[in-house]
């Protein structure tokens, strides 16, 4: 969609807004460098963390000499590391995803960049990956607000992709990524072997937030008639007659694969945000991702 | 089955093409880009492994309209089955409705099913047919003439009722029919009964005769005779009671005297026609009693016809007849009458005083021999008369008469005269010629000069036998105390043992006294009517339902007459239910005289192809509608769900 390419993301009341938020995360992660976040790893920081022993070819300025006169024994007082994050960003650009209305693709480059922009804001660090055949896209890694620039304008030239292969980019992305820590897929998930994607993640320690993105089209369809659907992805043809009867299986069906797909991210510690792009984007990224945890 | 206008069924190859192409041109769908097809086949998987026959789900509108389009043909090439019933244009139907056609062999009964047969008849009419319904069995009725009005038709079918007391008798039906069918060509007579009927043979229809045979059955038991007379010791009950059954069958007998139960007999009947087919009951019973009922008590579904299995009789002692006899005394004639029972006989020569007192009137004045100068009131009889009267002359004498009964069409006073009396036998000297005037009527002639007279004048009845008594051999017959009493009956009726036993649908009748103001009718259901009076006697006619009737003259509402009668249907013919699968009827065309069964009728179908054509649209229309129902359904099922919370 080309609208997306000319408009600008957001405006600016909306990013001092976002400002004000910073990317929630559940657990220490290693970073490359000295950031902000905490890390697993001692440091230098000012928190203390421990005590242990001296060892031979340990750095004496850092004996507490205080615990010393106490015990007459060597210990090192040990400070929490204070690194920067790495978010993974993976934004699903496949044809099914250039698709509804509200477009599915645009929201989730609104959701993206509000997303990085949050991250950046933070200084962490933000990596965004499309996957789609024809149109994969990788944004290596931007820091601080400076990065700002350059992820929006990844994001609006991000262009939809012909088929995507969920399952085999997010198994490549898992193998290649450096530093696991948050990652935030959006897709519409619509692909037979989803499950085999969110397993391949799921092999990482990555800290996985699933965006399920769907057009109200999709969540509640309005026909009547006979229709010969067509798949924008594999050009896959499908014969319905729409009826009230027809609708009614539909949602059933949509419904038990939206709690099929909550139950298995559920048992995989991954965050399942459900997502309608009929919902102000900025609505949802102020509300709903405070509500499920994922920004604060 | 056959087809009246298969072409129709061409139709189909015309219509059915356009159908189907016309649904493949719908059939093109419109072409819908959606974001993954993903979700969509994962439901239509769900659905198809759930009913295999979903697929067909989307072409049942294809379906049901070729079933209308195949259900519309077929009723417009008329469709058709052979049945039974007729062909012609002019029908005429006879329905039996005779005594025996209330037998319930056939549920609910025989004339229910003639009346459902009448009424498929009828439906079988062609376009524009005509029909005329007969209902025979007692008296004739024309229910309906020559009509195209079907709604008429099947009116007229359906207000046939039995006539109790109806004979089977189809000579006059029949003749009517003859009379309709030779009017137009193309007739057809259909004769609807049990086959227990009369047919005359020396008729000949001009059409064809049908006979639609009602009835399966012949299981009945009836009470064929029951008379109470003056006994020894108070008086006497016979009771005949007569098996009709082809197998040997039993029956229990309840007698009833005043309405409280008396005695009850167990019966055992013979196979009918076999010796032990036919009991009789005789039993003696008190003087006082005045009605005595009889009723048969069988196992339901045993006794087909319910309407003979109840007989009254009843006592009329103290209420005789007064006979006088005028002239020079016949042994013979004396006795013959004084052997009646209720019959009082006086003697002596008529006075001028006699004949002017109207108390001590005597019912019946014979002359035997002799003529008075004044006729008295009341009825009179005449044997031999000498000379001229004012009732008719005497011309001359006739010698060595033969005698010959006239044989005239059924009727009431000539049959009940000249019932079971035989004149063949008879011979006689020389008799009277009679000039008769134009109220008598011959029943027996001699020789082209009336022998026997009888008939009615200034409401008074008058016999004229021709021949003195002396003159002829006929006292030394069997059939003059048989005559005597049927003309003691005649003459007095309503009076004796016999005259006070009906048959349904026969009028009441007795001689009114004089003085009488007003009648008084108590009928067997309990409810007063009021008889007639006309011409010296007292005339109800509405005696349709069996049992006791009685008659009360009254004189300003005094009861000076007090008369029972009994009605019964005592009609072996009637009783004798076992249907005939036959019937011969003489007709003009045909060499064939019985006519029985054809399949001629056309018994068209096409009404039900109709319904079921109007039911596939409405089916049609559903399977069409059926968004709207589900979301009417969905509605409904929001609005309990609401109501309940």
């Amino acid at each position: 969609m080309s609208a997306g390419q000319t408009q600008p993301l957001f405006d600016s009341a909306f990013l001092r807004k976002l400002d004000r938020l910073a990317l929630l995360t559940r657990r220490a992660m290693v970073g490359d460098i000295q950031g902000e976040r905490r890390s697993p790893r001692r440091g230098a920081s000012v928190e203390f963390a421990d005590f242990r022993p001296y060892t031979t070819g340990d750095d004496i300025r850092q004996i507490d000499w205080n615990l010393y006169a106490r015990m007459e024994r060597f210990f090192l007082k040990l400070f929490v590391a204070e690194e920067e994050l790495t978010i993974h960003l993976l934004v699903d650009n496949s044809a099914s995803m250039d698709w509804g209305d509200p477009h599915k693709l645009t929201y989730t480059r609104r959701l993206a960049a509000a997303i990085g922009y949050v991250a950046l804001a933070t200084l962490d660090r933000v990596t965004v990956t499309s996957f789609a055949a024809g149109a994969t896209a990788q944004l290596p890694g931007v820091r601080g607000k400076a990065g700002t620039l350059p992820l929006f304008a990844f994001l609006q030239r991000l262009m939809p992709g012909s088929t995507g292969d969920l399952a085999a980019a997010c198994r490549r992305y898992a193998r290649l990524a450096h530093h696991p820590g948050p990652l935030i897929l959006c897709s519409d998930l619509l692909d037979p072997h989803w499950e085999d994607a969110l397993r391949a993640l799921g092999a990482r320690p990555f800290e996985i937030t699933l965006l399920h993105v769907l057009a109200p089209q999709e969540l509640r369809p309005q026909l009547d008639g006979d229709f010969r659907l067509l798949d924008a992805e594999s050009g896959e043809a499908v014969e319905i007659t729409a009826d009230l009867e027809t609708l009614r299986r539909y949602d059933e069906s949509l419904r038990a694969w939206q709690h099929q797909i909550e139950m298995f991210c559920h048992g995989r510690s991954i965050n399942y945000v459900p997502v309608d792009t009929a919902q102000p984007v900025e609505e949802f990224i102020l509300a709903m991702l405070r509500k499920r945890g994922v920004l604060r | 089955m056959s087809l009246l206008t298969p072409l129709a069924l061409l139709s189909i190859l015309a219509i059915g093409p356009l159908i189907v192409a016309m649904y493949l041109l719908k059939l093109r769908r419109e072409e819908r880009r959606v974001s993954s097809t993903f979700l969509w086949r994962r439901m239509v998987r769900d659905v198809e492994a759930n009913a295999p026959w979903q697929r067909l789900r989307r072409n049942w509108l294809l379906l049901l309209q070729l079933l209308l389009l195949l259900l519309l043909a077929i009723a417009l090439a008329r469709p058709f089955f052979l049945t039974a019933g007729i062909s012609g244009r002019n029908l005429v139907i006879i329905v039996d409705r005779s005594a025996s056609m209330a037998a319930t062999d056939v549920a609910p009964s025989r004339l229910d099913a003639a009346r459902q047969q009448a009424l498929t008849l009828i439906e079988q009419l062609p376009e524009g047919g005509r029909a005329t319904i007969i209902a025979a069995g007692g008296q004739m009725d024309v229910l309906a003439a020559s009509t195209t009005d079907r709604r008429q038709l099947n009116d007229a079918i359906r207000s046939i009722t039995i006539s109790a007391g109806g004979s089977s008798d189809l000579s006059q039906a029949l003749a009517l029919a003859a009379a309709l069918s030779s009017r137009e060509p193309d007739s057809e007579v259909a004769i609807i009964s049990d086959g227990n009927v009369r047919v005359p043979p020396e008729i000949r229809v001009p059409a064809t005769v049908r006979f639609f045979p009602i009835g399966r059955g012949a299981d009945n038991v009836a009470i064929s005779a029951m008379a109470l007379q003056p006994g020894a010791a108070g008086q006497t009950l016979f009771i005949q009671v007569t098996s009709y059954s082809p197998s040997p069958t039993t029956r229990r007998l309840d007698v009833y005297l005043d309405g409280s139960l008396f005695n009850a007999y167990d019966l055992a009947f013979g196979p009918d026609g076999a010796n032990d087919a036919s009991r009789v009951v005789v039993t003696d019973v008190p003087a006082q009693v005045q009605i005595a009922e009889a009723r048969l008590n069988a196992s339901p579904g045993t006794d087909h016809l319910a309407s003979d299995d109840v007989a009254w009789a009843v006592s009329n002692t103290g209420a005789g007849t007064t006979v006088r006899i005028v002239g020079p005394g016949n042994r013979f004639l004396e006795t013959a009458l004084a052997l009646l029972s209720g019959v009082t006989v006086t003697k002596g020569p008529l006075t001028a005083a006699a004949a002017s007192d109207e108390v001590a009137l005597p019912q019946i004045t014979v002359f035997d021999g002799v003529i008075p100068d004044v006729l008295p009131a009341g009825n009179l009889l005449f044997i031999g008369p000498p000379r001229s009267t004012d009732l008719f002359s005497v011309t001359g004498q006739v010698d060595f008469p033969a005698l010959r009964p006239v044989t005239t069409e059924p009727d009431t006073q000539g049959t009940s005269l000249l019932r079971n009396v035989s004149f063949s036998d008879v011979s006689v000297l020389r008799a009277a010629r009679v000039e008769p005037g134009i109220w008598g009527r011959t029943l027996v002639e001699g020789d082209g000069h009336p022998m026997l007279l009888a008939g009615e004048r200034e409401g008074r009845r008058i016999v004229v036998l021709a021949f003195a008594l002396q003159d002829s051999d006929l006292p030394l017959q069997i059939a003059f105390p048989l005559l005597m009493s049927n003309i003691v009956a005649y003459l007095a009726p309503g009076s004796g043992v016999e005259a006070s036993q009906i048959v349904p649908g026969q009028p009441l009748a007795l001689v009114a006294d004089p003085s009488t103001t007003g009648t008084r009718v108590i009928r067997p259901d309990g409810r007063s009517a009021t008889a007639q009076i006309q011409a010296g006697q007292v005339i109800y006619a509405d005696t349709g339902a069996s049992g006791a009737y009685i008659i009360e003259q009254l004189r300003d509402d005094q009861v000076i007459n007090r008369r029972r009668f009994a009605v019964n249907l005592f009609a072996p013919e009637e009783s004798r239910i076992a249907p005939a699968g036959e019937l011969s009827v003489p007709q003009v065309s045909g060499l064939q005289q019985a006519v029985t069964r054809e399949q001629v009728g056309r018994q068209e179908v096409w009404r039900w192809l109709a319904a079921a054509a109007l039911l596939v649209v409405v089916a049609e229309w559903l399977v069409y509608q059926r968004n709207g129902l589900a979301y009417l359904r969905q509605q409904l099922r929001f609005a309990l769900a609401t109501r309940r919370q």
